[in-house]
This record gives C-alpha cells, structure tokens and sequence, in this order.
C-alpha cells in the first residue's frame, strides 16, 4: 500500500563508507527494503486519505481524497490515482502519476480540473512544490527516486537503524541532507528530519501510527511539520486494503473524467 | 496668596541650605530614573492601542499573516550612456548579486525566511509547453548569461503580482522584501544586510528602506537630537544670560532652575513607565527656555533695584513678592497651552503636554523657591560687579536703546500700525484658509538623508513601497452547527449535543469542517437506517453551507474586486493593486492557453476552488492566505503607493468612496482599511480635531484667566491682542507659502498661545501699575519702555533663541518646532510691544478710565 510517506530513497550509497561496526548491515539492502514496505506493499492498494493542514495560527483546511497505485514492479515504476471528494468544491479533481523508478526518467504527472473540465500535464521539473497547499510536498506523494541522496549509517539503536540522506544534486532540493530513522522490526522509515546548513532543522515527516494490515506494516496515521512555522498537516488512511486486483484502466487517462466508481465509494 | 508668597520667600532667603538640599535631592531622585528611559518611533502609536483603526489594522495583519518588511532596491544603469550599462539588472551578474544576497537574507535570525520577495525565492507558474502547466524556482540558481538574466525579466513580466513589485518596468531595479518578526530587530537585520551589499563589487546602487527602518533609524536620530540639541539650548541660554547680566555667578542660579526641571521632569516621564516618543524627546528643549524666563524677570528686576548698601534680604523679598503674581500667572497659561493638548486623541502628544505643562509649573515653584535662595546667599563683591555692568551703561545696552527705540515708533505711528495689523490680520485669515493638511513619517528624515534617497528611488523606479490595505469581509451569518443539528433524531441527542460543546468555541469553518468528519466517523459506526438517512441528508446539508461559506470563492465578487482594481489603477493614484482576483486570473491563464485573452476568472466558485488550489500547489502555497483567509471570508486588495503622504492617502480612500457609490458593494460585504499609509491619516485627522479643539479651549480659559487676573474685561482683551495676531499671522504664512500643516505645526498652535500670551501679561501688568502711580499715560509707557520692554524684549530673545539649537536637529520636525517658536515667540514679543501701546493710548478712556 501506498502511504504517502516521503520515500527514504536509499541510494546506491557508498559501501565503503559504512564503518566496520556495522559490517553485518548492508545499507543498501536496508534502504532498499525500507523503500519497499513503504511505497510496495502488495501488488496494488487503496486508501482513503483525510488531510488536515493546520496553519502557524492554527487555522484548519480539510482535503479528503482516494488514493489508488498499482505497482508496474516492485521499488520500480508505479501507477497512481489520486480522486478528491472534499471540500466539495474540489470534488472530482484527479491527479494522475506514472512514476518511473529510473534516474532518468521523470515522474508523468496529469491533473483533471472538473469545473473547469481541463486535463493537464504537469511539467516534470520540479517535485518538491506544496501538494494542494498541505506540508506534503508532490514528491512525498509520487516518492523520491531512489537514486537521488547518498546514504551513510549514523547510529544504530536498539529499535532503528538512522541514517544520514545527502542529496546527490544539491541544487535540485531545498534541504542540504536528512536523517531518517527505520523502525528495526517494520522496516518503515518513521521519522525524518529535513536540515538546512549544518544542524537548522526546519521540516519533519513522522509516523505518527503504525497498525498492521494483511500483514503490511501500514502507516495510517502521519504529520509533516514546518518546524520554523509551526504549521503542520496531519493525514489520515482508512479503508486501506491491499492487493484488490486494480486493473491497469483505471489508471488511464480515461479515468480522470470518468472515475471508476467502484474503487471510490 | 501675596501674604503667602511673602512667607514663602522670607522662609527660602533665610535657609537657603535647605532649599538647596531639597532641590538637589529631588534632582538626584529623578534623574536615576533617566537610564530606563524606552525609546518608541511607532507611528503606529500616534493611535491609542484601543483605538479602532488600529485594532483592526492588527487584526488584518494577523488574518492574512502579514509581517512588517524592510524593502531592499537594488538599481543599475538608471543614468548610464554606454549600451552596455544600460541594461539594468537583468544581467548574470546582477542577478547572482540578487540571488547572493537573498541567500544572506534568509539565513539572518529574525527574518520571516518563508515570506521573504525575492526574485530568487519566488515561483513562476507558466506553459513550460503547449498543455504543459509548471510551477518552478523563478530562479532556482544564478543565471550565467545575460540571455538567461532576461529570460528571467520576461517571466516576471508576465505575472502581475510581481511585476512593479520585485522588477522594475523598465528592467533597471529589482527589489526584495524582506519582512521581519520584530520590528525592534529591523536596525540589526538592516546592519547585517547592509555588510552584506557592502562585499559586492558590481555597478549597481543598492539601498535600503521600509518603514521598520525608518522608524528604527528615527530612534537613533533621536536620540543624537536629545543628546546635542538639549545641551546646545542650555548652553546658547547660557551665554545669551551672560550678555544681559555680565555675572556668572548670578546667572548660574537660572541654569540650575532649568536643569533641575528638565531632570525632574524627564525623570518623572521615564519613572511612570512612559516611553520617549518623538514629542517626548523634544521636552527638555521645551522646558529649557521656558524654565529661565522667570528668573530673567527676578534677575532683571533684582539687578534694577538693588543699590549698594541695600538690605539684600529685603530688595529680594520685594522684588519677588512684586514679581509673584505675574509670574504665576504667565507660568499659568505657559501650561495651559501645553495641557490643552491633552484634549487631542493621540497618546504622544497627551503626554508632552501633560509634562511640559506640569514641568512648567516645577519651573515656577524652583524659581520662587531656589531664586531668593541662591541670591540670598550672593557675595557683596559679586553683587557690586553686577551693579558696575547695569548701572554703568545707564540704559545704554543695545537692548535698552532698542526697546526705547520701538517705544517712540509704537507711539508715534499708532493709525499706521493699527491699520498694517489689521491688514495683515486679513490676509492671514485668508491663509488659513488655504493651508494644506499633510504628513508623511519618512518626510521626518531630511532630503539628502539615506532613508528619503532610497524612498525617492525605489518609489521612481517600483509601483511603492508604501502599503494601504482594502479588507472585504463577509458579514452574513451562516447557521451554526447547533441549528444544522437540531432536527437529528432523538437517539443522536447524545452524539449531537457532545459535538456542539467540543465545537462551539471554533470558527464557522471549522465547524462545519469537523461537522463532516464527525457524520463521515459516526456513519461508521453502528447506526440504524433512519440514522444513517438523517446523517446522509445532514453530511450534504453541511457540505453545502462550508461551500457557501466560503464567499470569496464567488466569481461574481471577485469580478467585483476586478472593477474596483481598474478604478483605481487609471485614476493615477495608486501604483498598483493586487488582489485575490490577480491570482485567479493568473493561475486561470496559465492552466489553459497561457494567451491574455484567458486572463480571467473561472465563472463558477469551484472553477475558482480548484484554481486556487493549483496556486497552492508553488513552492509558496501559503502566499494565498496573504489575499484571502483559509474560510474565505475575508479578502484584502493590496494597494501599493508611491507616496506616503496624508494627502495622497486621502485622494486613494475618497476615490474608493466613489466606487462604493457608483458601484454599491455586493449584500453583506462591508470595506474596511488598514495598512500603515491609512493609519497616518486616521491619527492626522484626529490631530487636527482635536488641536482645533486644544485650541479653543487654551483660549477661552486663557482669556478668562486674563479677565480674572486684571479684574477687567478690557485688560482681558488687551491681552488676548497680540497673541491672537501672532498665531494667525503664523498660521497665515503656513498657508501661504504652501507649508504642510504636519504633526510638529499642529501642535505648537495651542502651546504657543500659553506662551506668548506671557509678554501682554508683564506690559499689561506693569503698566497698569505704573498709570496709578503716575495717572499720566504719556509718562506711563516712557516708563514701560524702559526697564518692562527692556525685560520683555530680553526674555523673548531667551525663548527665541533658546530654541534655535534645534535647527541643528538631523529630523525635520524638530528644525520645523525650532524655526516657528522661535520666530513665534520674536514675532509675538514684538506684536506685544507695538500693538499695546498703541491701542492703549488709542483706546485710553476705554483703558485707563474716564480719567485718563
């Protein structure tokens, strides 16, 4: 299942800097796991999502849609649907996304306007804009690419394993690197702290639950936080299910005017 | 009250060591509260912090997250021949100077990072290709050739809310706004920014602004102001007493009443807790001249009568008893003139006149008291040098002939005088009517100053730095959760009741929002089927109101705001206005052809909806709510002015009101205005209200007091003559020569009126006196323009002068106080002196009884 949870892209960080003491782990093999019970759980999934974004005042914003992905391969290109249904006045609008796993090739990403009954693509460019307002960025959605940050093992505690992120394009992101901690037992990435220079620490995206569904450590409960603000927002899955048998038309860009109902309702 | 002032002197000239303690203690007491002295340039405060404007000001500020800014400009190749300079700023190494120093910006503490304008922290939303929609980094990273740097140009020329706000039209400017938390911070932060520009190597003129600049800058000129022209004054004081009195050790005694004062004074403010605003830092060069005048009546007198040989004791106790009353009286309406600016509504100006009339007062009661102390205790050889200096000239000092000299002109062109006074009283009236109300805080800085160079340019070359607010705000009440809920079937009362009392406190908009996620909860749950019917039909009920409330979702007001925008921008005078409408258009126009003919708004609320949420899918999505609140419900038109000025404000809101008349505001919308530009002209127009108020009632309790005092209605006009002709001769000429009626002008028109009335008081006094005793009014003003108008004419030149040192002031205000009480106090001495003789022997039986 999807879990619109910032992908830990566990890149094909340099082994030879992992120190001896921890030898018997292969980052690579971690960041790779951890990759896939975030963003690959099963063969497709559903959720519905409810998003609250709370401004620094306080003031609150509610965005409810459905999510739906299928998974072309596993930590490889996805398909995913993204149906809002409220505020009303949003209903309907869709965003569409072909992720592809490749360095390079860039994610493409459609969005359907239905009051303004306009289909449009969405230039590749730039992933880390605000996805519809919220503290989510786009590429928190459709996932980071694996290949993009250099990984190096800080720490392992009795519970996570947490590793320092640097970006391999600095210019292309707004952070200088992260630390993402991985749940030992889950695998789940649980918390990561976005940083600017050599320790301002201005974003976090946290689990803030974690149940198991058909077996899937499933997140189903998250915050992204702006830590200079104070502004978060909070997001929320229920009717998770996995492996549903998502065909690959929904996916189509047939189904952003017509959405397919019964995967909705 | 004689009989008292007797006592009172006896009592000081016979322990003088007491007085002398007394003085020195109360001094040293207040002074130490002098080092907790707080500075405050607000103009904001110029409004009580209760007064209405100003809440709601601070409640837009806080709605749509607005933080004061200091605006950087940056211009290049404005004056240049060569081609090649004349590119402007669009250049690779203009742009990398612009993106190095933003870069800075955002890392200095203090700064609102995520709010900060700049083109490198700024998103363009355009057609990266036909069908394509992009929000990417306006520029992401330093262009490396000047094509690219223009490629950069022609972006931001195509978004409306930047254009003329971060690029200049002509491409030779480009700016960044940099807001802060604290405006106390703004100084530092400017500091640091400045360093900054200061390690650039490029062409272009950098220059910093804003109004949190402004005011901080303010302060510390301020303070440079007290710190020289406080001093000055005491000092030219001092010296001006030298040439009349030749005696240091006698006019050391006046310098100490004055600085015991001031410190008194300056101390009590600081001690209850009052900050130093702009009027409060221009009380000791108030107090000052005003302080000595007493003394310089007592020193002159003194120096009159006492002969060698003379039982000093008594010379001092007559001399003093004599000059009692008078100086009671002056010292009096000296303070009525500044309490009467109690009367205004703006709190700085309430507490300058509180203080320098009470100071006023504690000058009178230091003279009386410390006076025939320190005298009392003067050597015999000091009071011989003193006699040698007065006597020795006989009438001779050049302000003595010069006095005697304006006596034989007074008297002898009494129709002419008479006549030029009233035509010149004409006149004036005419010019008061022609007098132009306007102030502009950034106009307190002088021309050359570094504050009103960089307002000049960035205002030449941008839409404005100065900022007026429109606020549309929905006034139609949608239910509240508790009506929506009170149909529910009686098995949900438990459910419902508990989702009100959790609920009730928040925003309509919150509660519907929670409303749809307690049914979307409870219809999980175990419900019955008329339950679930109910929620159904409920969840759309809510569904539908949250929609409706969001009333700035409507195309039809946003067209609304479209037309009032276009009204303004061709009548010239705003530079420009950004609103909620803007960022549909924009937004609209890109999501479909990208070509000005879809540069409009979507016809349905949820085509805005949806608009408005790609607009939030920037980098910056949080620039939305600086247009509308998250419910929508309020809305604000930025308006950006070139000038700052009352006037200019004024023309922005009467042009609005025209609208509104025309164009009658849709049902439930009410207009309000804010920003810093609107502010100054609410306070302008309280102070001229309530100056004209102060005005009035100086004078009428003035003139009773002069009645009550002279026990004569005529004397009581007499009195009011000369300071009447002064003011509207002054205020004439305001008019006339085409000066702004501004903060500092408005308040000395009270103040003066308690001071210059002083000079009538001792002509009107002493004459009176001197008729009695001679019953010969020939002879009578042969005396008055002896010693009186020599005592007169030497406590005008003190006042005059003693302001002077303001001239020398870094702020504006402060040279405008100084030239017009100086020339105020000139003029009404002078007024004083050849309208009363004039009028008195014109109008003698009228005066001085049948008799005369």
């Amino acid at each position: 299942m999807l879990k619109l949870f910032p992908r830990v892209t566990l890149g094909l960080c340099c082994l030879g800097l992992i120190s001896a003491a921890h030898a018997e782990i292969d980052v690579n093999d971690l960041v790779k796991e951890s990759e896939k019970v975030a963003y690959y759980s099963g063969d497709d999934g559903r959720s519905d999502a409810r998003m609250m974004i709370v401004d620094s005042q306080g003031r609150k914003q509610m965005r409810q849609f459905t999510i739906l992905r299928k998974d072309v391969t596993d930590n490889g290109d996805q398909q995913m649907m993204v149906f809002f249904s409220r505020p009303s006045d949003v209903k309907d609008t869709v965003f569409r996304v072909e992720k592809h796993a490749s360095l390079d090739q860039d994610d493409d990403r459609w969005l359907y306007l239905p009051a303004l009954d306009l289909v449009k693509r969405i230039s590749a460019g730039d992933k880390r804009t605000s996805f519809v307002g919220s503290h989510f960025f786009y590429e928190d959605v459709s996932g980071r690419a694996i290949t993009e940050d250099s990984f190096v093992l800080e720490q392992e505690t009795d519970t996570q394993y947490i590793l320092k992120a640097t970006p391999k394009k600095p210019d292309s992101v707004e952070f200088d690197y992260y630390r993402v901690s991985i749940d030992k037992t889950s695998k789940l990435p649980v918390l990561i702290d976005f940083f600017k220079g050599e320790n301002d620490n201005y974003r976090r995206v946290e689990a803030v639950q974690i149940e198991e569904i058909q077996g899937f450590p499933t997140v189903v409960r998250s915050k992204v936080s702006d830590l200079t603000s104070g502004a978060y927002t909070l997001m929320e899955f229920r009717n998770i299910s996995y492996d549903i048998g998502l065909d690959s038309d929904v996916f189509s860009e047939r189904s952003l005017r017509n959405p397919p109902r019964q995967w909705l309702d | 009250m004689a009989k008292i002032a007797q006592k009172l002197v006896h009592f000081c000239t016979q322990k003088p060591k007491l007085i002398y303690g007394l003085v020195l203690v109360l001094a040293l007491i207040f002074t130490a509260q002098i080092p907790r002295i707080q500075i405050d340039t607000d103009p904001e405060n110029m409004l009580d912090a209760e007064h209405p404007a100003r809440l709601f000001h601070n409640e837009v500020k806080k709605a749509f997250s607005m933080y004061d800014a200091i605006v950087v400009g940056v211009v290049d190749g404005q004056n240049e021949e060569d081609e090649e300079l004349q590119k402007g700023v669009f250049t690779a190494k203009s742009l990398t100077d612009i993106y190095d120093i933003t870069e800075s910006i955002l890392a200095i503490e203090g700064v609102v990072s995520a709010d900060v304008m700049s083109i490198s922290t700024v998103d363009n939303i355009s057609q990266s290709a036909p069908g394509t929609i992009s929000f990417e980094w306006m520029m992401n990273s330093p262009p490396t050739t000047d094509a690219q740097a223009q490629d950069i140009r022609n972006k931001l020329a195509r978004l409306p809310l930047l254009q003329e706000t971060l690029a200049s039209q002509n491409g030779k400017a480009a700016a960044i706004y940099v807001p802060i938390y604290d405006k106390n911070e703004s100084y530092n932060i400017a500091e640091q920014i400045r360093a900054e520009i200061a390690g650039l190597d490029g062409s272009a003129q950098w220059y910093i602004t804003g109004l949190p600049v402004a005011e901080d800058q303010f302060g510390v000129e301020m303070f440079i102001q007290m710190g020289i022209s406080a001093p000055l004054a005491g000092l030219t004081i001092f010296i001006l007493l030298f040439l009349f009195f030749r005696n240091i050790p006698l006019i050391v005694a006046p310098m100490i009443v004055a600085m015991a004062t001031v410190m008194i004074t300056m101390g009590a403010l600081i001690g209850a807790g009052f900050t130093v605003h702009i009027m409060s830092s221009m009380i000791a060069i108030f107090l000052m001249p005003i302080a000595v005048v007493d003394s310089v009546h007592i020193l002159s007198e003194f120096s009159d009568r006492y002969k060698p040989g003379e039982n000093l004791q008594s010379v001092i106790e007559e001399v003093v008893g004599h000059l009692f009353t008078p100086m009671l009286y002056t010292s009096i309406t000296s303070s009525v003139g500044f309490y009467s600016l109690m009367l205004t509504p703006i709190p700085p100006v309430q507490i300058f006149g509180a203080f320098v009339g009470s100071g006023i007062i504690l000058a009178f009661l230091i003279t009386i008291t410390f006076m025939p102390a320190y005298l009392s205790r003067m050597n015999q050889a000091n009071l011989e040098k003193l006699q040698q200096v007065m006597h020795s000239e006989n009438g001779g000092s050049k302000i003595a002939v010069f006095a005697k000299g304006l006596g034989r002109f007074a008297l002898n062109n009494r129709i002419l005088l008479l006549a030029s006074f009233s035509a010149i009283f004409a006149v004036s009236v005419w010019g008061i009517n022609q007098i132009q109300i306007n102030d502009n805080p950034v106009r307190w800085f002088k021309q050359d100053h570094e504050i009103r160079v960089a307002d000049t340019v960035l205002n030449n070359n941008f839409a404005g730095t100065y900022d007026a607010y429109i606020v549309l705000s929905n006034q139609n009440k949608f239910p509240q959760t508790s009506l929506l809920l009170e149909e529910a079937p009686e098995s949900l009362n438990t459910w419902s009741a508990s989702f009100i009392e959790e609920n009730q406190s928040l925003s309509l908009n919150e509660q519907y929002q929670n409303l749809i996620i307690a049914i979307e909860d409870k219809l999980f749950d175990d419900i019955n089927a008329s339950e679930e019917a109910y929620l159904y039909k409920l969840l759309e009920t809510v569904e539908s109101q949250l929609s409706a409330s969001k009333v700035f979702q409507s195309p039809e007001l946003l067209a609304y705001i479209s037309k009032l925008q276009t009204h303004l921008n061709s009548s010239g005078l705003v530079g420009k206005s950004n609103s909620l409408a803007d960022v549909t258009k924009v937004v609209n126009r890109e999501l479909r052809s990208g070509q000005q003919e879809d540069y409009q708004i979507p016809d349905s609320p949820q085509g805005v909806a949806q608009t408005l949420m790609q607009y939030q899918s920037s980098h910056r999505p949080d620039d939305l709510w600086h247009f509308v609140t998250p419910d929508y419900q309020k809305t604000l038109i930025w308006l950006q002015l070139t000038s700052g000025d009352n006037q200019d404000m004024t023309k922005v809101i009467e042009s609005v009101n025209s609208f509104t008349q025309s164009n009658p505001l849709p049902e439930n919308l009410e207009l309000g205005w804010a920003g810093k530009a609107y502010l100054n002209v609410v306070w302008q127009d309280n102070m001229v209200a309530g100056m004209l108020d102060s005005l009035i009632s100086a004078f009428v309790i003035v003139f009773i007091m002069m009645i009550v005092l002279f026990r004569s209605f005529v004397f009581g006009i007499l009195a009011m003559l000369p300071l009447t002709l002064t003011i509207t001769f002054i205020y004439g000429l305001i008019g006339i020569i085409g000066k702004d009626y501004d903060m500092p002008i408005a308040v000395l028109s009270a103040l003066t009126l308690g001071l210059s009335v002083d000079f009538a008081i001792h002509f009107l006094e002493r004459a009176r006196e001197t008729y009695q005793k001679t019953k010969d009014i020939k002879q009578t003003f042969d005396i008055m323009f002896d010693e009186p108008a020599t005592a007169i004419t030497r406590n005008a030149l003190v006042i005059a002068l003693g302001f002077t040192p303001l001239l020398f002031a870094p702020l504006v205000p402060y040279i405008t106080v100084g030239v017009f009480l100086a020339s105020i106090m000139a003029i009404s001495a002078l007024v004083t002196l050849l309208i009363l003789p004039s009028v008195m022997t014109l109008a003698k039986r009228l005066v001085f009884g049948k008799s005369a």
